[in-house]
């Protein structure tokens, strides 16, 4: 039974189907008919799928006429004929071998890969057909052998690759050599072309120049060409007449497979795709191409950075958020004016309830000057007793270091204490070196000492004393103070070196002085003197006396009270200054200490009054958030 | 003629404080221009009485005095102690203008950070040396037998006293105390109860002291305001 290959997908199909079974591709248009087992052998050769090598030369002319074809026995002639008698019979068709070659053609540029020779393959179904024709097998294995080593090499480098599986019958050939008949022998002397394996090294090829292929212009190449072909191919094409084109014919495809082909195939010369807006290559090797993809990546391409506007796109609504803005930023810069409240609100005239219920007693009291209220004792204000006795214990004409470190506004606090110690200082003649750390400090010394100078028991302006002013550096001045009172304040006020003159220049250290006494209203002040001056002067045990405020006390009188003590002696507040002044026996009939008294008590009064109007007001506010909860 | 100038001072100097006082009062009845205009003066008069101060006692009566002297009387070690004690003030001082201008203000940052630190380092030394390490051996020697008076009375009271200092400072010590582990994830974290009640005493401890420091400050400013109105009064009295 005789098959038809399909010639689009290859594979045998019953002759009576008009389309391939498995691709459903047009069969009696193209199709060619497959060898059967019945038949012979020789029909294997013009099976694509046997032998796919033995197509892709394109200069096979089956027909041609040369003289080369005289050389060819009768019997190859016959077999020949009866071959072309089959294939001719279907004249409206063609031939199986120049549709296979076709679509080969198409399939498979005629293009040989480097260093690839043509296989050796068609010399086995020459030998085949040589051998059924002349009843003597011919086998290739001799022919490799003969040549020399140039021959072997490239036979064993090419044809091995592209060996053909044997057949069956290919398999029963023996594999002893055999040798050639004397025809054959004589044809291959004849013809130009060799059989595989023979590779003439000085012998010029014919080349057709249509056919570009440097490796396949060898002789391996040619030599895989049946001689008769070769032949036929020197009488079409004589090596006198060699034409510039190609000899390779233009395939004529099937309407089928023509319609198959892609578009571009069919029309070539026309783009696929628009390039009249594609951009143009401007560097690299495809610079002037339209349409391609540059070989230089865009991102190292120099080209000038491009432009973009500053101008910030901006809407309505973003502008006026951003005038809101700068409205907003302007209007913080710009002073805004204090509403103006009304004078008599409900808050002022609690205020000038407050401030009546507080001023009136004290004023009252200083009018009529009240000495009501028993005075302070000295016992029952901790540190007025043994201030006094340090007081005491200074011997007359001792330098005293006096430090005015207070402000002038707790002088009403702070003056009935220095007024007092200042007296008896003075009528102790005791040597005053004044100092301050604060700057209004020398000028507070200087009024202290000219009141004082005009108290009871002084005689005279009192002129033993020196000003040595202001204490620069704080902590560090004190520090320094307490190292080297000559380094730190060298010269009086007077710019007198005082240190060089009695009773000070007796004083190299802080411990030469008889007593120091701080004057501060600042907690801060007092525990930097003590922490400074304080740890030196108990080297030696030199009394360190303070005369403080009451809002100090409480945070110097831990320092009193310690065990050592490191404050010797302490007098705080209104209160202790009166009762230092109770002391020493000075009593002011002022009405200053009835004011303060009866102040105190309003002030407390005010504080529980207050405290409980706010409970009472506060209570049916919290009843009614709690039964809101409830 | 100065004779007469400082006889007035005086009782100029009354009126003006009369007329200060009682602009700075004026607040009684709530912000006004009296009072704002008291607050300029005085503002203004510190700080230009603080630059005159630094000018005449610091500038003026400890680098140039001291160098006049030393350079009248020839007295080397005078001129010793200069170089030693004023001269490196000086140059540190100098330097320190550097940070009037703010592209040669980094130049005075040594400066700066020397005093920086060596301020700093005084403070903390003063602080241990004459504040924690003392007031420690204080607490310490509350109960010192060897302290106590010899009278009952005083005895009971020294005991009760240094009692009470003793477990107040103990329980705020404790109501400071954060240092508490974690011991699970997720539960919050507690002290143990008998820390908890020391330091709800040491809180109790804690709102009396504040109580006692506004009560000092109040005292104070009350005596102010005494000494304010005793002021007007005298004031009044002498001119009327």
């Amino acid at each position: 039974m005789t098959d038809i290959i399909c010639p689009l997908c290859g594979k045998p199909n019953p002759s009576e189907l008009e389309e391939c079974k498995f691709c459903h591709a047009p069969l009696k248009a193209a199709g060619f008919i497959a060898p059967s087992d019945q038949e012979g052998d020789e029909s294997q050769f013009i099976s694509p799928v046997a032998a796919p090598d033995e197509i892709e030369s394109p200069t096979i002319k089956p027909e041609s006429a040369t003289p080369l074809e005289q050389a060819i026995p009768d019997w190859l002639k016959d077999t020949e004929a009866g071959f072309l008698e089959g294939v001719e019979s279907k004249p409206e068709q063609p031939t199986s071998e120049d549709i296979s070659a076709q679509i080969e053609s198409l399939i498979n540029p005629p293009s040989v890969p480097d260093n690839t020779a043509q296989p050796a393959i068609d010399d086995d179904w020459l030998t085949n057909l040589l051998a059924e024709a002349g009843g003597e097998p011919l086998s290739l294995a001799p022919l490799e052998e003969q040549p020399g080593e140039q021959a072997e090499e490239s036979n064993t480098e090419i044809t091995e690759p592209y060996t053909e599986t044997p057949s069956d019958e290919e398999k029963v050939l023996p594999s002893t050599q055999i040798e050639k008949p004397d025809w054959l022998t004589g044809l291959e002397a004849a013809s130009t072309i060799k059989l595989a394996g023979e590779i003439i090294p000085g012998e010029p090829t014919a080349i057709e120049p249509g056919i570009v292929e440097p490796e396949a212009e060898t002789g391996l190449n040619q030599m895989d060409v049946p001689d008769w072909i070769g032949q036929a191919d020197a009488v079409e094409s004589p090596a006198g007449q060699k034409e510039p084109e190609p000899s390779i014919a233009p395939a004529e495809l099937p309407s089928w497979l023509e319609a198959l082909r892609p578009d571009e195939t069919a029309a070539p010369t026309e783009p696929v795709e628009d390039l009249s807006a594609a951009d143009i290559v401007t560097a690299g090797p495809l610079v002037g191409l339209k349409g391609v993809i540059s070989a230089r990546p865009s991102a190292i391409r120099a080209r000038k950075p491009p432009t973009y506007s500053i101008k910030l796109r901006v809407t309505d609504e973003q502008r006026a958020r951003v005038e809101m803005m700068e409205a907003l930023l302007a209007d913080e810069q710009n002073p805004k004016p204090v509403p103006s409240q009304p004078i008599l609100t409900s808050r002022n005239i609690f205020r000038l309830v407050i401030a009546a219920v507080l001023i009136l007693p004290i004023v009252w009291m200083i009018i009529t000057a009240s000495q009501r209220i028993l005075p302070p004792q000295p016992g029952s204000i901790p540190g007025v007793v043994d201030f006094t006795e340090q007081i005491q214990k200074l011997p007359a004409g001792a330098p005293v270091l006096l430090a005015f470190d207070y402000e002038a506004g707790f002088s009403g606090e702070m003056n009935p204490a220095v007024s007092t110690l200042i007296s008896q200082l003075m009528i102790k003649n005791v040597y005053m070196t004044l100092v301050a750390t604060y700057p209004s400090g020398p000028a507070l010394a200087e009024s202290i000492i000219k009141t004082g100078a005009f108290s009871e028991g002084i005689q005279g302006p009192y002129t033993n004393y020196t000003d040595l002013g202001y204490i620069p550096g704080g902590t560090l001045g004190l520090r320094g103070l307490a190292n080297s009172p000559m380094a730190v304040l060298p010269y009086s006020l007077d710019e007198v070196n005082v240190w060089a003159s009695a009773p000070l220049d007796t004083v190299s250290t802080i411990n030469d002085f008889a007593a120091v006494i701080v004057l501060t209203n600042d907690p801060d002040t007092a525990r930097s003197w003590i922490e400074q001056v304080g740890v030196v002067l108990m080297e030696d045990s030199t009394p360190l006396l303070i005369v403080t405020s009451s809002q100090a006390e409480p945070l110097i009188r831990p320092y009193y009270q310690a065990y050592p003590a490191q404050v010797q002696g302490m007098v705080a507040g209104l209160a202790g200054g009166l009762a230092y002044g109770r002391t020493v026996g000075i009593v002011r009939q002022n009405g200053v200490w009835d004011a303060f008294s009866i102040a105190i008590t309003v002030s407390a009064l005010i504080i529980i009054v207050g405290s409980i109007i706010g409970v009472v007001m506060k209570m049916p506010a919290s009843d009614k958030m709690k039964e809101s909860k409830e | 003629m100065l004779e007469r100038i400082g006889q007035l001072a005086d009782p100029i100097g009354a009126i003006i404080g009369f007329l200060l006082t009682i602009m700075v009062l004026s607040y009684i009845i709530g912000d006004n221009f009296l009072f704002r205009l008291a607050i300029s003066i005085f503002i203004g008069v510190a700080s230009g009485y603080a630059a005159v101060l630094i000018l005449y006692s610091v500038l003026w009566h400890q680098v140039l005095v001291p160098l006049s002297q030393a350079i009248s009387t020839g007295n080397t070690d005078n001129l010793l102690t200069y170089a030693t004690h004023v001269v490196p003030a000086v140059i540190l001082g100098i330097w320190m203008l550097t940070k009037v201008s703010p592209r040669l203000s980094r130049g005075g940052t040594p400066v700066l950070a020397f005093l920086t630190g060596v301020g700093a380092a005084t403070v903390i030394a003063g602080a241990v040396r004459g504040t924690i390490f003392p007031q420690i051996g204080a607490s310490s020697n509350l109960l010192n037998i060897q302290a106590a008076p010899s009278e009952l009375n005083g005895l009971v009271v020294w005991f009760l006293n240094g009692l009470i200092i003793l477990v107040g400072t103990v329980t705020t010590l404790i109501y400071f105390q954060f240092g508490v582990k974690r011991q699970e994830e997720g539960v919050p974290v507690q002290r143990p109860v008998i820390l908890e009640y020391l330091s709800t005493a040491g809180q109790v401890f804690i709102v009396v002291t504040m109580g006692v420091l506004f009560t000092g400050v109040y005292i104070a400013t009350l005596s102010a305001l005494i000494d304010r109105v005793h002021f007007l009064w005298e004031t009044i009295i002498r001119f009327f």
